[in-house]
């Protein structure tokens, strides 16, 4: 019997475990199985294989019965999940459905998620812009949250290691605010979109449009076709999972990577319960799993434990990972675990036209587009004028486009011509904000007293509301925005402030901060947690501000940075 | 197990015992709803002429053989809110009923300039409901249409992995649906 436990034991037992599957997990997995890791991958969703598992890829738009609009009885029974973008008929497998995982809106919060293997990193808009030392630089130049116990010069070298294997396209633009990176050749621009740059670059010596930078194999070099991904086929359906590999995603890189080495388990649904903590020990030893198809419990075992389960449920799980050491969470000696959650503001949003290069048009689809990296109180907070009304900024994504318009009059055989002869219009213009939102204390997570989810495991109670900073910051965006639509000639300009929940960027982030000072943040700068140093958190839950970059790119660079540290500490025996 | 073997035997049974009730004897073919459906046969057979004087045949096919009644009634029965639904049968009525009135015989005998002048005159209708039921129908038509094989193939030229995105290309004067 002894030896049977002991059997048991050895079974379930790994060097590593890492909690989640998606774009943070699936660098922790890729990292420590090459490093020589035997690592466990617990995920709670089901197994997406790549390409086998794509099941609406190869779908033509006839294809989908309502034309990939959602029937009413999905929208009714979702009203959550429906207001994704890119919730769609042709993408509905791969987006959490309300009832699945309920969560208590104490504000309302709306909390988009993808479980299953590759977690959002199959749907996400694959925008990867580096921060820079003005963003590390906030919560300490402007006094909010606590400082980064990090600069842009510890995590650039990983920056570069990530993007060269994940393959980003973009140009160098040499802009100190959103510093370059290893890029694949960039996307192009259309007439419009260069001459709004151009327009902007006269007028503004502080603000650049430039192409974004996005995830997509533009040309692809050997280590991208060692991983079996080919060039992007600008399908611009990526959300549906890309057969051809042509944008980063776990199941299509790092996953399949990381399983290469015979080092990797990867474990779908298996939902985390808590982690294990040894109070003899002084340390986590292991993870509790809850079978998703039997409900039964088993305990897997690691002398390490990387907690990648996207932002708030990462959070969920070091609530409810109690102990007598730790009664309120594993780590959270200072009181701030679930505390200090930030997002993107995406209210505003601005069109116009222009009436310009009507003999220009363009061909082709491009999955990206151009990207204004944030302007205002970026050298310093300013103290006049309209940006000193609020606290940090926002950047901003724009895109241009001919517009085509077809005469619908009447029915019969004019109608039917008229269809298949559509008019070219002239040019339309957009532009969308993403806000640094201010982290604060009032702004939380905590677990649910009373109500339990599916599994038995305590529902995650959301208190994450917008505050005056970000409706000043809604209105600045509006007015700047219209001055340079304006500048350009640009016409009918028209601003929105659209009032979504938070949540809908789907870019929540903090609760598990990083800091300096274990008294007023839970992870050191090496993404332990200060008071249990074998687990570490690199997702988003780990993000002490926000600043404006889609955050996506970060966490792959974190995660890489943590899983070097983590393997050379347990070299030395620190771990 | 042992349930479902149960159940299957008694639809056979059921199935070999079937006898109508007296006052459905008048059901004719198309009379009744096929299972889940929003119209009867006949009321889709007639909504398949109506979608037809919408986009009719030319020298490429129009609406009806496209199948697009058919798309039409699955959009309104599965993405629409049951009031919309309630109208969309109505309107399908109605046709019928001006159908009769006007030239003495159902909608679907109507010669084709018969059919075209019912549909014209709902388009004016002043009658909220008629209008409503002819935009309706109209929009989904197009949209059904806009987006079938056919057309999207061999008229629009529609591109599924274009492998390309070129910002600033010269406009061509011909029209999409010339490039042959």
């Amino acid at each position: 019997m002894a030896n049977f436990n002991i059997d048991v034991k050895a079974a379930t037992t790994y060097d590593a475990i890492v909690i989640g599957s998606g774009i943070s997990g699936g660098w922790a997995a890729k990292e420590l199985t090459e490093k020589g890791l035997r690592t466990l991958v617990l995920e709670r969703g089901r197994d997406v294989r790549h390409i086998a598992d794509y099941p609406t890829t190869m779908m033509q738009p006839w294809e989908f019965e309502h034309r990939n609009q959602l029937p009413l009885d999905v929208k009714k029974a979702n009203p959550i999940i429906s207001k994704c973008y890119a919730f769609y008929e042709g993408t509905t497998q791969f987006f959490v459905k309300d009832a699945e995982h309920p969560y208590v809106q104490e504000k309302p919060f709306d909390w988009i998620r993808g479980y299953q293997v590759g977690g959002k990193s199959l749907m996400w808009a694959r925008q990867t812009q580096r921060w820079s030392d003005f963003d590390f630089d906030g919560p300490a130049r402007d006094g909010f949250a606590v400082d980064w116990p990090i600069r842009y010069a510890d995590i650039a070298p990983w920056y570069s290691y990530v993007e060269k294997f994940a393959g980003i396209s973009g140009n160098k633009d040499g802009l100190a605010t959103l510093p370059d990176g290893e890029f694949l050749p960039a996307h192009q621009w259309n007439c419009v979109e260069k001459y709004f740059s151009q327009q902007i670059a006269g007028k503004y010596k502080d603000r650049h449009v430039i192409m974004g930078r996005a995830a997509h194999i533009t040309k692809p070099n050997p280590i991208h076709m060692q991983q079996g991904r080919a060039q992007c086929q600008h399908r611009t359906i990526c959300e549906r999972g890309c057969p051809y590999g042509g944008y980063f995603s776990s199941n299509a890189s790092t996953i399949p990577w990381a399983m290469k080495t015979k080092k990797l388990t990867l474990r779908p649904d298996s939902v985390v319960h808590s982690i294990i903590y040894d109070e003899k020990k002084g340390k986590a030893t292991g993870v509790r799993v809850i079978d998703a198809n039997t409900k039964q419990m088993i305990e897997f075992y690691a002398r390490i434990i990387f907690v990648n389960a996207a932002a708030l449920n990462s959070n969920l799980i070091l609530l409810n990972s109690t102990s007598n050491r730790f009664p309120n969470g594993l780590g959270n000696d200072s009181g701030v675990l679930g505390k200090y959650v930030a997002f993107h503001n995406y209210r505003g949003g601005i069109s116009g036209e222009y009436d310009g290069f009507l003999d220009s048009t363009t061909e082709g689809r491009r999955p990206n587009s151009p990207y204004i990296p944030r302007f205002r109180n970026v050298f310093k907070q300013e103290t006049s004028g309209p940006a000193s009304r609020f606290l940090r900024g926002y950047a901003a994504g724009f895109s241009a486009g001919r517009s085509s318009r077809t005469n619908q009059e009447g029915h019969g055989v004019s109608l039917k011509e008229n269809l298949v002869n559509p008019q070219l219009g002239g040019w339309y213009v957009g532009s969308h904000m993403m806000g640094e939102t201010i982290p604060k204390e009032s702004n939380y997570v905590a677990l649910d007293k009373g109500l339990k989810d599916p599994f038995g495991i305590p529902q995650l109670k959301i208190s994450i509301d917008y505050d005056e900073n970000d409706d000043k910051m809604v209105k600045d965006y509006q007015e700047q925005m219209t001055e340079m639509f304006t500048a350009a000639g640009f016409k009918n300009i028209r601003v929105r402030d659209d009032h979504r929940n938070p949540g809908l960027d789907i870019h929540e982030m903090g609760g598990v901060r990083m800091g300096k000072d274990p008294k007023t943040s839970m992870l050191n700068k090496w993404h332990q947690l200060h008071a249990c140093k074998n687990v570490f958190v690199t997702d988003g839950a780990s993000m002490t501000s926000t600043s404006t970059q889609n955050p996506s790119l970060t966490y792959m660079a974190f995660s890489a940075r943590a899983a070097d540290y983590a393997v050379k500490e347990m070299k030395k025996q620190n771990l | 197990m042992e349930r479902r073997t149960a159940l299957k035997s008694l639809a056979v049974a059921a199935g070999g015992l079937i006898s109508l009730p007296g006052w459905a004897n008048g059901w004719a073919r198309g009379s009744m709803p096929a299972n889940g459906a929003l119209l009867t046969t006949a009321q889709n057979e007639l909504l398949a002429e109506f979608v037809e004087v919408i986009i009719p045949e030319t020298k490429t096919p129009g609406a009806k053989s496209l199948g697009i009644h058919q798309f039409v009634e699955r959009m309104v029965t599965d993405c629409y809110e049951p009031a919309a639904q309630e109208s969309f049968k109505k309107g399908v009525g109605i046709v019928e009923e001006m159908a009769q009135i006007s030239y003495g015989k159902p909608f679907v005998s109507c010669q084709p300039t018969q059919r075209n002048e019912l549909v014209t005159k709902l388009s004016t209708s002043a009658d909220g409901g008629q209008k409503g039921f002819y935009s309706l129908v109209k929009g989904l038509t197009i949209r059904g249409y806009m987006s079938s094989e056919y057309v999207m193939t061999n008229l629009t030229h529609y591109e599924f992995a274009p492998a390309r995105y070129l910002g600033c290309v010269p406009v061509v004067s011909k029209a999409v649906s010339e490039k042959k």
